[in-house]
């Protein structure tokens, strides 16, 4: 768990890159200075309702005068970036975190391959940026629908030249993963977009060492077949103990009960509100969590336990 | 927008003097005395890990704290449990301290802003350590020493620099407020009789 500090961003500028994506330029009312970042980083924004959406910073990690994220207007989505495209103006205030880092670009590789789908691009750019700056091997396959939808197509275009590769779905040869070729101990591959293209992606390359293949999704997990079970839990410090009905997450129920647990995406996704915990059956329902550090600590958000569990809270 | 309503109950504070260490400390005698301070700055947040906001007049709520802030509507990071959080206090000279790297506890000098500690006065020529059980007044509100303030390790993060240590034992002091009322930067901090 990291804490991180929200600030009240202006947004200093609103602009439609495609009909759907909207690209914001955030800056502190105040201070000169933005907390620092790196490439592959994204905030947290606070919609009104105390909810939080979970974007990419698409600019320049040298900039400290500013954040900018590109947020595409989901028609099906659960409703925050249909918030965001009619609220967050020019001149409005947001409510944004200082920046996290789940898709961090690896020191060791030599090679890195960038596999980008539709707004999935974000993170990309900043790493483009980066990558060009430190005059670093990469290349990029990108899909999308079509060069007038993709999004901030043309300044990854400006970024990349010609060593940008476009593999777009409505015409053409579409991507394949084979296209990263072969395995190689110095290459690293990060790849950000629908969960089907990183599915396709992790699949293809399931022989290569985990900590080679990177990716990120921003979005919740649908699990047909899990059923949500009730379950009690018991708090270590003071053994009280709650229920948690099968239609309310743990975390709900921590902070109905006065927990204020840090938390942030509600997806499993972020790791915000890792906690310890000891006796008990986790059922894991995040996708953060490495496999060695599940034995004590889980998720609540998302994950819940067989009959009972006991937090170290 | 309000991005902080919150349905939540009102937080649970403990009265200062009936703190376990407020208590004691109100049996004893001894403290400096003499001293005239200042109040520096005002600082509040709305909800927790939300940044502080620097306010030129505040109002202060006996039982409560201060209008606007995160432990005044009980959504602070350390709301749940039962305490003394109305009002926090810290020494700019602690500050001060910090930002020359004394003692030599980091790697080096850490500049914290009155803006970035997270305690709602910044005071100076205010021995916050001899407050304890203690009655006081800034401008015109009456404080009571509760117990001293202890760097927690959610500020590090928070600030992702390491003041957890250079913190110790000059983190300053939480208390109640015994009288509310406004208050200004620029209020005199003085001693009150028990």
């Amino acid at each position: 768990m990291t804490a991180r500090v929200i600030m009240k961003l202006r947004v200093f500028m609103a602009r439609h890159t495609t009909a759907d994506v909207l690209h914001l330029t955030l800056t502190h009312p105040i201070r000169p200075e933005l907390p620092e970042w790196t490439a592959g980083a994204h905030v947290d924004l606070r919609l009104q309702d105390g909810r939080i959406r979970q974007y990419s910073l698409c600019g320049d990690p040298s900039d400290r005068s500013k954040y900018e994220i590109a947020v595409k207007l989901e028609a099906l989505g659960r409703g925050g970036s249909k918030w965001i495209h009619e609220n967050l103006k020019e001149g409005a205030i947001a409510h944004v975190s200082a920046p996290r880092n789940n898709l961090p670009i690896s020191a060791a590789a030599e090679r890195h391959i960038l596999v980008a789908g539709g707004i999935g691009i974000t993170p990309f750019l900043s790493m483009a940026k980066t990558f060009k700056s430190q005059g670093k091997n990469f290349i990029r396959p990108y899909c999308a629908l079509a060069p007038q939808r993709a999004p901030l197509f043309s300044s990854l275009l400006d970024i990349c030249g010609p060593r940008l590769q476009c593999w777009f779905s409505n015409s053409g040869p579409r991507f394949k993963p084979e296209l990263i070729g072969h395995y190689s101990p110095t290459t690293h591959v990060y790849v950000c977009g629908p969960e089907r293209l990183l599915d396709s992606v992790k699949t293809h390359l399931a022989d290569w060492p985990e900590e080679q293949v990177h990716g990120e999704i921003f979005q919740a997990t649908l699990d047909e077949n899990f059923k949500a079970e009730p379950f009690e839990v018991t708090i270590a410090s003071s053994g009280q103990r709650l229920v948690v009905p099968a239609d309310k997450s743990l975390l709900d129920v921590l902070r109905e009960s006065g927990w204020a647990l840090p938390s942030s995406c509600g997806l499993g996704l972020c790791g915000s509100c890792e906690c310890s915990y000891r006796d008990g059956v986790v059922i894991h329902r995040d996708k953060v969590l490495p496999i060695s550090r599940r034995q004590d600590r889980m998720m609540p958000c998302v994950s819940r336990a067989r009959v009972a569990v006991t937090l170290d809270l | 927008m309000n991005f902080h309503a919150s349905s939540k109950p009102l937080p649970k504070m403990v009265e200062a003097f009936d703190h376990p260490a407020g208590s004691v400390a109100l049996s004893k005698r001894g403290g400096a005395s003499g001293w005239r301070g200042k109040l520096l700055h005002i600082h509040i947040a709305p909800s927790a890990s939300y940044e502080m906001e620097e306010l030129s007049e505040a109002e202060c709520v006996a039982g409560r704290g201060i209008v606007g802030d995160r432990y005044y509507f009980g959504s602070g990071t350390y709301s749940p449990k039962p305490d003394v959080r109305e009002v926090t206090l810290i020494e700019q000279e602690a500050l001060d301290a910090l930002s020359r790297n004394d003692p030599p506890l980091q790697d080096g000098p850490i500049v914290l802003e009155p803006c970035d500690h997270r305690r709602n006065l910044t005071v100076i020529g205010v021995p916050l350590n001899h407050l304890v059980g203690r009655r006081f007044r800034v401008g015109e509100i009456i404080l009571r020493g509760g117990r001293l303030n202890f760097p927690c390790k959610y500020l590090e993060e928070l600030l992702g620099k390491p003041v957890y240590l250079p913190l110790y034992n000059r983190s300053g002091l939480n208390c109640g407020i015994e009288r509310g009322g406004i208050i200004r930067p620029g209020d005199t901090v003085e001693l009150l009789e028990q």
